[in-house]
């Protein structure tokens, strides 16, 4: 009887394992079919490092592989300090009470639909930025950068918290004993033991970062060219799709957005494999 | 002569206004090995973390009377606001029931506390890593094996490694809370032996069950009843 349920159970389990891995494949089967024009005789391969200019016949997405990879990694490097303190100070400095209603608060924003952060940034953000600068509309990779690591920091405070508070009490009690303070026992104890949470937190957010549209797409600016500086605007491959696809269906235009498709995926694992990577390494290090 | 070291007056302790210590006064003397003793949930772990002020750590505890330590000939308080805490817990060591290595090798182990510090030359941390091994009898067992993880070691070699990494930093006074019941009857018998051996060094507290224990090692022993701490018989 116990055995049996065991095994449905298993079974259970294996099916929605499989339907998922089947539904990824799927996409990215459906993504490869559709931009298969493109995809002829190798000019996947081009596409990827030419202009955009429809007038011309030339459908390359340079400009918007630059703008994703420049205003994710961007958001990453805005929001993984921010998310580091945060989850630091509800680990080891926050009384009980405002550590428990930070948290809500943090799981909270997680919810928070994209286009109020978007909304947020338009009136705000945009304007802010216009004004410290005095150099162009404010509508640019840092706005994007800075509102899409708001976006993300909720997402990574809670893996980290969880990352943190998974690293056993023993451990931590075993360093402020022999003296540690709280940020050597953060340092040397609870951030070496937490490495998978902080690995998790990393690609769960750049995912997000990554995948988001609504974001750049109100506050980017959209211009295609490949960003020089901060302060110039950009167009993400996502917003890339959303702008054509919003278009028409029968152009060359339309029939390349799959392409990007294709790339946005590739991208998003090549970046998944870098941090499984070097967090692996980094992982080494700590512990030898 | 007043050959004390640890002096504790009128200490009361409470987790959330649950009273655990209702006014303990005592005397410590130095180079003795106490025993305390008493029934579960009484308060015995409690009272060793009042000396290193590792309780500080657990939310709404609170903490009134006085602990006092001599250091160089003269008495100081360690709940003063000058009174370093890292430099505290260098001097009051402390063993935990659970023997706790860090994840990490075991010469990383022995060599934290000291990276902790602040010392840093390599030949240094080299040879007090080995004394300190070789004082908690554990340097025979694991010299050729510096450099693989802690946690593969025993029971007993994982105690004896945390009272190793706890000496490598010569301290005046060692905690220990039951050190042995963790451990089999042999391993027990050798921590008891080093216990012993620590006492021409440090002066050593002890929390344990077992009264064979107490009545094979300790000089004194008190017991830990309604939150004070009473004087008792050690029955040989
Ligand atoms: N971190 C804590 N937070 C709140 N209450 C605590 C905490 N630690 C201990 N207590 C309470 O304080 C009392 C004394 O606990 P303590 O661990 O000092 O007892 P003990 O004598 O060491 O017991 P044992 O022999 O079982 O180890 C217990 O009632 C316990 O529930
Ligand atoms: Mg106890």
């Amino acid at each position: 009887m116990m055995i049996n349920r065991d095994k449905t159970f298993k079974t259970a389990l294996f099916i929605c394992a499989a339907a998922s891995a089947l539904a990824t494949l799927l996409i990215f089967g459906f993504l490869l079919v559709f931009g298969l024009p493109l995809f002829k005789g190798g000019q996947f391969f081009l596409l990827l490092g030419r202009p955009w200019a429809p007038g011309q016949g030339m459908y390359g997405f340079l400009p918007m592989i630059a703008g994703t990879a420049a205003i994710s990694l961007l958001s990453l490097v805005v929001a993984f300090p921010i998310s580091l303190g945060v989850s630091f100070f509800l680990h080891s400095l926050a009384p009980a009470a405002l550590g428990k209603i930070l948290k809500r608060l943090v799981q909270f924003m997680t919810g928070v639909p994209t286009v109020i952060y978007g909304f947020i940034g338009v009136f705000l953000l945009v304007p802010l930025i216009r004004e410290m600068f005095e150099n162009g509309s404010g509508m640019c990779v840092l706005s994007a950068s800075l509102m899409l690591g708001l976006l993300i920091s909720p997402t990574m405070i809670l893996f980290f918290s969880d990352g943190f508070a998974a690293v056993d009490k023993k451990y931590i009690q075993a360093a402020r004993a022999l003296g540690a303070t709280r940020v050597q026992t953060l340092l040397f104890v609870v951030l070496p033991n937490a490495w998978r949470g902080l690995m998790t937190g990393l690609i769960m957010a750049l995912g997000r970062a990554m995948g988001d549209t609504l974001i750049a797409l109100m506050i980017a600016g959209n211009a295609v060219n490949v960003p020089s500086s901060l302060l110039d605007p950009a167009r993400t491959l996502t917003s890339h799709i959303a702008l054509v696809s919003a278009a028409d269906y029968h152009s060359m235009e339309f029939k390349s957005i799959f392409a990007c498709g294709v790339t946005l995926y590739l991208l998003n694992a090549a970046a998944v494999i870098a941090i499984r990577r070097f967090g692996a390494v980094g992982k080494d290090k700590a512990h030898v | 002569m007043d050959n004390s070291i640890i002096k504790i007056t009128d200490l009361h302790f409470s987790y959330n206004g649950l009273k655990v210590l209702k006014g303990v006064t005592h005397s410590f003397e130095k180079n003795t090995l106490t025993a305390i003793t008493g029934p579960s949930g009484k308060g015995k772990s409690t009272f060793l973390t009042t000396l290193n002020r590792l309780w500080e750590d657990v939310p709404g505890a609170a903490l009134q009377g006085c602990v006092e330590l001599k250091i160089a000939e003269k008495w100081r308080d360690v709940y003063a606001s000058s009174m370093d805490i890292a430099a505290l817990r260098r001097m009051v060591g402390m063993v935990f029931q659970i023997p706790n290595p860090l994840p990490m090798s075991i010469f990383r182990n022995m060599a934290f506390p000291l990276k902790l510090a602040g010392v840093k030359e390599k030949d240094q941390v080299q040879a007090k890593v080995q004394e300190a091994l070789e004082r908690a009898f554990l340097w025979d067992e694991v010299k050729d094996r510096l450099h693989s993880s802690a946690l593969e070691l025993s029971g007993g070699q994982q105690q004896r490694l945390c009272i190793a990494r706890a000496l490598i930093l010569e301290p005046m006074v060692l905690l220990f809370d039951e050190p042995t019941s963790s451990l089999d009857y042999q391993a027990a018998g050798m921590i008891e032996d080093l216990l012993v051996s620590l006492k021409e060094s440090c002066t050593v507290l002890m929390v344990s069950h077992y009264l064979d224990q107490v009545s094979r090692i300790a000089d004194s022993r008190l017991e830990l009843a309604d939150g004070k701490l009473l004087l008792s018989n050690i029955s040989r």
